[in-house]
C-alpha cells in the first residue's frame, strides 16, 4: 500500500493534465478533541498504581514520598476526627466569597475597559502595573490594613481572581466580531441591548475560559490566604503539615485541593454546555 | 598603615597556604546553619581554623529557616545541621532519619533571645507582664515552633491552659510583627533581632524574655545516621565545636551584663567574626548573644519534655522519647 500511494503522488502532476475525476473523502473535519471518559481515569489509575508500587516495594523513602495508601489513611483519620469538615467549610467560604468578589469586580472592569476609551487607558495601565505583584509579598501590608480576620484572606483571593478575570473579559469583548456590533449600531439598537444581546454572548466563551483559570487561581491562593493566622482551612492544614514535616498529611491536603479543582472544572463544563449551547 | 596592611596580607596568605596544605588530607563535610548569633561557635570554629586543625575541611551552607536544615540533613545535602529544635525536626528524628549529637543555644536567664511583646493597646489595657498573657490573642510564626513551645512552658509555669490562649500562626516573623504593630493581636513572641526595631519605634511594648521565665534547650547539633557511622569525623567535629563553645562562653558570655556583651580588646575579635557571618554590625551582635554551654552539653531532660509536650499537642507522632533520637555515644548530657 505505501508504495502504491507513493507512486500516485509522483504521478500527480501528470494527472492534472488528464483532468480525471476521482472521488475524494471528506477531510476537513478539524480537530475535535472530545473529553474521553476512560482515558483520563485510566491514566490516573496507572500513575497511582505505579506510585503505590514504588512505595510498597521500598523504592522511595516513605518520608519523601508517602504512598497513596498512607495518604488515604491520613485522609480517613482526618475525616473521622471531624476536622476535615471544619477545614473544608472554612476554605469553601473563603474561596467562594473571594472568587465571587473578584469575578464581579473583574467582569465590570473588564467590560468598562472593552467599551470605553478612558477606562481602557487607565484600566490597562493599572492592571499591567499591579497584576505581577506577588500577593504573598503584600501579606504584612494586608495584615496592617485589614487585620487577621476573614477580610485579608478573602481580599488575597479576590485580588488574584480580579486581574485574570478583568484581562480575560476585556480580551473577550475585543474579540467580538466588529461587523456584528456595527450592524446592530446601524439598526439603531440601543447601547444596553448591544451589550447584553451582542457583546455579552460573543465574549462569553473567553469569559468562561477565564473562569476556568480564576477558579484554579483561587484554589492556589487559599494556601497563601490562610498563612494569615488561620486555625482552620485546607490551606492552613497544608501549611501546618509542612511545618511539622507530616508529609502524608501534607499530601492528603493536596489531594483535597485537587478534588476541589476537579469539582470546579466539572461545574464549569456544565456552565459551558448550558450557556454556550449555540456554539 | 601600609606596614600593617602588608602584615595582614602576609598573614592572610599564610592562612590560605595553611588551608591548602591541610585540605589535602582533610575530611570534607558540610554543615547547615542559620546566619544567627545562636550558631556563634560554628562561625568561630570555622573562622579561627579549629575545624581545619582538627583535620576537617568544613563548608558552611546557609539556610533561612530552621526546618529546611533538618530536611537537608535527612536528605544528605548537608552532613551536619545546627539549628533550633522544631516539631518538624522531631518528626524526622522520630522516623530514625536524624540523631542529636550535641547541644547548642539555650534560653537562659540574663541572655535575651526570644521575648514576649504586647501591642500598645493591649499594654494600655493591662497586659504588662508575661503572666497576663492568659486568654489573649498571641501571634507565633508556626505551630510547633520554638515560639509555640515557649508559650506552652509559660502556660505551665503560671498555671493557665494553653487552650485558653488564641495562638495565631502567621508563618513569618514579618507577618507577626505587622500583626502586632497593626493591633490585630494582643501579643507576639519574637526574637530580639526582629523586635528591637519594633520596640524602639514605639510599635510594641516589651513584656519579658523567655530565658528569664522558662529556660530551655533551644538548639542542637544533629546528623544523619550515615554520617554517625563515620566515628572519627563526628568526634573531630564535636571536639572543634567544644573548643569554640568554651572560647565563646569564656570570652563573650562572661562579659554579658544587662543582656549585652562588652566590646573590649578581648571580645572584639570574636564579635567581629560573628558580625561577619550574621551580616550584622557589632553594635547589634552584642545585644543578642545566645547562651551556649561551654562544654556543648545537651539538656536531655528538657528535650524529653519538649517531645512529650509536642506529642500531647498532636504535633509530633507518638511512640518515642528523647533517648530514641539522641546518639548517646556522642552527647554530653547535662
Amino acid at each position: 500500500m505505501p508504495s502504491a500511494r507513493c507512486s500516485m503522488l509522483e504521478r500527480a502532476p501528470q494527472d492534472d493534465r488528464v483532468t480525471e475525476v476521482r472521488p475524494v473523502a471528506f477531510r476537513g473535519a478539524g480537530f475535535v478533541p472530545k473529553a474521553g471518559r476512560a482515558s483520563g481515569w485510566t491514566a490516573l489509575a496507572l500513575v497511582i498504581a505505579l506510585w503505590q508500587l514504588a512505595g510498597s516495594a521500598g523504592w522511595v523513602n516513605p518520608l519523601f514520598l508517602p504512598a497513596p495508601s498512607a495518604i488515604a489513611v491520613a485522609l480517613y483519620k482526618l475525616a473521622m476526627s471531624g476536622a476535615l469538615w471544619q477545614h473544608v467549610s472554612a476554605s469553601v467560604v473563603r474561596i467562594g466569597s473571594g472568587w465571587l468578589l473578584g469575578t464581579v469586580a473583574g467582569v465590570i472592569i473588564g467590560f468598562a475597559i472593552g467599551l470605553s476609551t478612558l477606562a481602557r487607558g487607565v484600566g490597562i495601565t493599572f492592571i499591567s502595573a499591579l497584576f505581577p505583584i506577588p500577593k504573598i509579598a503584600l501579606l504584612p501590608l494586608l495584615i496592617l490594613w485589614l487585620g487577621i480576620g476573614e477580610e485579608p484572606k478573602i481580599a488575597t483571593i479576590a485580588l488574584g481572581v480580579f486581574f485574570s478575570t478583568a484581562i480575560s473579559v476585556y480580551s473577550g469583548v475585543d474579540a467580538v466580531p466588529r461587523n456584528l456590533i456595527r450592524m446592530a449600531q446601524s439598526f439603531n439598537v440601543p447601547f444596553h441591548a448591544i451589550v447584553t444581546r451582542v457583546i455579552w454572548p460573543g465574549a462569553l466563551p473567553s469569559i468562561l475560559a477565564g473562569f476556568r483559570i480564576t477558579a484554579s487561581v483561587a484554589l492556589l491562593l487559599v494556601v497563601s490566604a490562610e498563612m494569615i493566622g488561620a486555625q482552620f482551612g485546607i490551606g492552613a492544614f497544608v501549611l501546618q503539615a509542612g511545618n511539622l514535616m507530616q508529609t502524608d498529611q501534607l499530601l492528603a491536603g493536596v489531594v483535597i485541593l485537587s478534588l476541589f479543582g476537579l469539582a470546579v472544572g466539572k461545574a464549569i463544563n456544565v456552565l459551558e454546555t448550558r450557556l454556550l449551547h449555540w456554539r | 598603615m601600609t606596614k600593617f596592611a602588608r602584615l595582614a596580607l602576609a598573614g592572610l596568605l599564610a592562612m590560605a597556604a595553611g588551608g591548602i596544605a591541610w585540605a589535602d588530607d582533610a575530611q570534607k563535610a558540610k554543615i547547615g546553619v542559620l546566619r544567627l548569633s545562636s550558631s556563634a561557635p560554628v562561625f568561630i570554629a570555622q573562622d579561627k581554623g579549629y575545624f581545619r586543625e582538627a583535620g576537617l575541611d568544613i563548608e558552611l551552607k546557609f539556610f533561612d529557616a530552621a526546618q529546611p536544615i533538618a530536611v537537608a540533613t535527612t536528605s544528605g545535602d548537608v552532613d551536619f545541621g545546627i539549628t533550633a529544635f522544631t516539631a518538624g525536626l522531631y518528626n524526622l528524628a522520630g522516623k530514625g532519619t536524624l540523631k542529636v549529637i550535641g547541644g547548642m543555644s539555650r534560653e537562659k536567664a540574663g541572655y535575651p533571645l526570644i521575648g514576649y511583646f504586647a501591642s500598645n493597646n493591649a499594654y494600655a489595657a493591662g497586659l504588662k507582664t508575661p503572666k497576663d498573657l492568659a486568654g489573649k490573642r498571641i501571634a507565633v510564626t508556626q505551630v510547633g515552633s520554638s515560639f509555640h513551645y515557649s508559650l506552652g512552658l509559660l502556660a505551665d509555669k503560671y498555671g493557665f491552659k494553653l487552650a485558653d490562649v488564641k495562638v495565631l500562626p502567621l508563618q513569618s516573623l514579618s507577618n507577626a510583627a505587622a500583626a502586632l504593630k497593626g493591633e490585630t493581636v494582643d501579643a507576639a513572641l519574637l526574637p530580639i533581632s526582629t523586635a528591637r526595631s519594633l520596640v524602639d519605634s514605639g510599635g510594641a511594648k516589651f513584656l519579658g524574655w523567655v530565658g528569664d521565665e522558662t529556660p530551655w534547650q533551644l538548639g542542637a547539633v544533629f546528623a544523619a545516621p550515615k554520617t554517625l557511622a563515620n566515628h572519627a569525623m563526628v568526634t573531630k567535629l564535636l571536639a572543634a565545636l567544644a573548643r569554640a563553645d568554651r572560647e565563646y562562653h569564656d570570652v563573650i558570655l562572661a562579659s554579658v551584663k544587662g543582656g549585652k556583651a562588652e566590646i573590649n580588646d578581648k571580645t572584639k575579635p570574636l564579635l567581629e567574626i560573628i558580625a561577619k557571618y550574621t551580616n550584622l554590625p557589632v553594635e547589634q551582635v552584642v545585644g543578642n548573644c545566645a547562651y551556649i554551654d561551654p562544654d556543648g552539653k545537651l539538656d536531655v531532660k528538657n528535650v524529653d519534655n519538649q517531645i512529650a509536650w509536642l506529642q500531647d499537642q498532636g504535633f509530633v507522632d507518638k511512640g518515642f522519647a528523647a533517648d530514641a533520637i539522641i546518639a548517646k555515644e556522642y552527647v554530653k548530657a547535662d
